[in-house]
């Protein structure tokens, strides 16, 4: 762990480093299709399958050192692909993009561009230094009469650097993905739109509000208040949540009761957002969640929130039914909408992933096919890891040289992972409804 | 009493005329006007008389470089939060509320300075004024940096530093000529990155244990 720590306080930051940091990983790569050939020499019976666990190993340790988009990006390709090997799970607790943090005439300069007045002239107090870092930017907290609020200001540039941390990444993830260019372009287009939302914080205001008050009737759910006067592209100011975050709030050792509670609302407000207002928060990392006296879940962070689009929606949820209760005329056609198999496809291929794809979905629908789930079944998510885990190192995953998976599952998927993933850290039991036409 | 007064502002009047004019010239046309006496006739001025307030159109330009450090100054005196600053905040400070300064005046300054603004070492000479201003300015910020060890102290190498921050204004100023982004926020960024380099370099670091290790290690053979 102090390891790992270490690795995390120096990020290589400037577009110069990163680009570095791709040129030595470039090289690394390069040498091991030196070794290869020349072990070749020595013994031609060897096969590629070593080097490309070489290069694997080689870039993902390259790109988890460069966190950011980049990270981002390798994170959610090879979680469709190879659905999620265990080394993924820790990154998603960890703040996912990180900015150097802003000083205070900056702050200062932010303030008089977009409202004309210095933080001290709007608030009766204002931090001087961040009191938390968001996700890409970093939050101040601040008071005016008797309430209190929290600031979130970007750091300038953000949304620039997003489209070139992409380009760069992108000759690696194609390697990484054995994807050929127009496959990885249509995934590429979907996180590039996601990560370019991140950074309007009209938007995200805007957000914000619609889905707080369509979840507003939901029981155990608290949302800020957003103030407009004080919003702006680069700057958003909310009610300060009072309260613990998950971790902080576990080791209180909360009872089973209150722990299933909190897991409930949690489920309730994923429920609703997915089968009814089809646009979802979907950035379920512990960061974006603040647990409340009386077991009230406070939700911020609107960053990331993905429309789901109806035949996608339909196609995607009608594989949850229980033991997939459909004949195989259906389910071709839905394989073929999702796109996890395509005409390309030889005919042993498509029987092979069609039965990985089967199993995969009647995992991780299980929570779906009974009135409860008790996400503290370790071995639920065991039985998910080794899955992933097998694929991922499946010859027939690493030939095939195509993406899998429509665009939109990549961040349904993601949701869906930190939803679980969430709930099992609470350790909660949890009502898993369903909706109505699924029964 | 009262025709000193008066004649003090009408002296004001006519220097505050002549810069104003200068400038709505180079905004209009591009390039400083033809003679002083051109310019002074428009003013319906005698060239004699101009030359009681500027010598040559450079001494208004440096005029103006040095009137747009004092906006400056005035308006960090208006942030209450200015004196709390450390020095690296100060520094930060000046640069974004100068470079909001100029803002106003882009125009003009893209007029006179756009082409010349690609090579690091041609200072206009009329920018001379406003350095030996900033100097005093940068002495201070780095003798503030030093009392609360944000800088530390190197023989001779200290001495340059005010030298160094000014390379890093201008250095700023070309960069904001050259911004293309809204709002300038390359710009903002362009400050904060440097200024951060910059201070971190004259902070205590590890290239002067390094320093102080290898004198040691020459000094011992």
């Amino acid at each position: 762990m102090a390891e790992k720590l270490k690795e995390q306080e120096n990020i290589p930051t400037t577009k110069v480093q990163r680009a570095a940091k791709f040129i030595s990983t470039g090289a690394k790569v390069g040498g091991n299709y030196v070794k290869h050939y020349a072990k070749k020499m020595v013994n031609p019976s060897m096969n590629r399958e070593e080097l490309h666990q070489n290069n694997a190993n080689d870039i993902y340790n390259s790109l988890s050192q460069l966190k950011g988009s980049a990270l981002k990006v390798a994170q959610m390709m090879s979680m469709d692909k190879n659905l999620m090997p265990r080394a993924y799970q820790d990154k998603f607790t960890m703040a996912q993009y990180s900015a150097p943090p802003l000083s205070y005439p900056l702050v200062v300069k932010t303030f008089q561009k977009y409202f004309g007045k210095t933080p001290e002239q709007l608030f009766d107090t204002f931090t001087r230094s961040a009191v938390n870092a968001a996700s890409i930017g970093q939050v101040h907290r601040a008071t005016l009469g008797d309430k209190d609020f929290a600031v979130k200001i970007q750091y300038p540039g953000v949304s620039d650097s997003v489209s070139s941390d992409l380009k760069l990444v992108k000759p690696f993830a194609l390697r990484l993905l054995n994807m050929n260019e127009k496959e990885l372009d249509h995934y590429m287009e979907e996180v590039e739109e996601r990560l370019l939302e991140e950074t309007d914080y009209v938007l995200e205001v805007q957000r914000s509000r619609e889905i707080s008050q369509a979840c507003s009737h939901i029981a155990n759910l608290n949302f800020p208040t957003y103030y407009d006067e004080w919003s702006s592209e680069r700057i958003i100011t909310m009610d300060w949540v009072e309260g613990k975050h998950l971790k902080e709030w576990l080791e209180t050792n909360p009872d089973q009761g209150s722990r299933n509670k909190i897991g409930q609302a949690l489920w309730d407000f994923y429920h609703h957002q997915v089968h009814e207002l089809k646009q979802v928060h979907a950035d379920p990392h512990p960061g974006n969640f603040i647990i409340q006296e009386n077991y009230q879940l406070g939700v911020i962070d609107f960053g990331c929130v993905k429309v789901i689009p109806e035949d996608f929606y339909a196609g995607y949820f009608a594989l949850i039914k229980k033991n997939l209760l459909l004949n195989a005329k259906e389910l071709d056609q839905v394989f073929y909408d999702l796109e996890f198999v395509t005409d390309r496809d030889s005919p042993e291929e498509q029987a092979y992933f069609k039965g990985v794809f089967t199993e995969m979905i009647s995992l991780l629908g299980k929570p779906f096919h009974a009135a409860k789930f008790d996400f503290s079944d370790d071995e639920f998510f065991d039985q998910i890891f080794e899955l992933g885990d097998r694929v991922s190192n499946d010859k027939m995953f690493k030939k095939s040289n195509q993406a899998r998976g429509s665009r939109h599952g990549l961040y349904v998927n993601r949701t869906y992972f930190g939803l679980y993933n969430l709930l099992n850290q609470l350790r909660a039991e949890v009502v898993t409804t369903k909706p109505d036409w699924l029964d | 009493m009262d025709t000193a007064t008066t004649k003090k502002t009408l002296k004001k009047d006519y220097r505050k005329l002549i810069l104003e004019n200068f400038k709505t010239h180079i905004l209009e046309h591009g390039t400083p006007p033809a003679s002083v006496f051109k310019f002074a006739k428009d003013l319906k001025m005698q060239e004699a008389d101009f030359y009681t307030y500027f010598t040559s159109f450079d001494a208004i330009k440096s005029a103006i470089w040095v009137q747009l450090f004092e906006d400056t100054l005035f308006e960090i005196g208006n942030q209450e939060a200015f004196n709390t600053y450390s020095a690296r905040e100060k520094f930060l400070g000046f640069l974004f509320t100068w470079i909001e300064v100029l803002k106003r005046n882009r125009s003009y300054l893209l007029c006179l300075y756009e082409s010349k603004s690609r090579s690091i070492t041609t200072l206009p000479k009329e920018a001379a004024e406003f350095k030996s201003r900033f100097k005093n300015f940068a002495q201070e910020i780095i003798l503030e940096g030093k009392e609360n060890t944000e800088i530390a102290e190197r023989p001779y190498i200290t001495d340059k530093y005010d030298e160094a921050m000014w390379v890093q204004l201008w250095f700023v100023f070309r960069f904001w000529l050259e911004d293309n982004s809204p709002r300038f926020e390359k710009t903002d960024a362009a400050i904060e990155k440097s200024v951060n380099l910059a201070f971190d370099l004259m902070g205590k670091s590890a290239l002067d244990s390094f320093l102080d290790f290898a004198k040691f290690m020459y000094q011992s053979k």
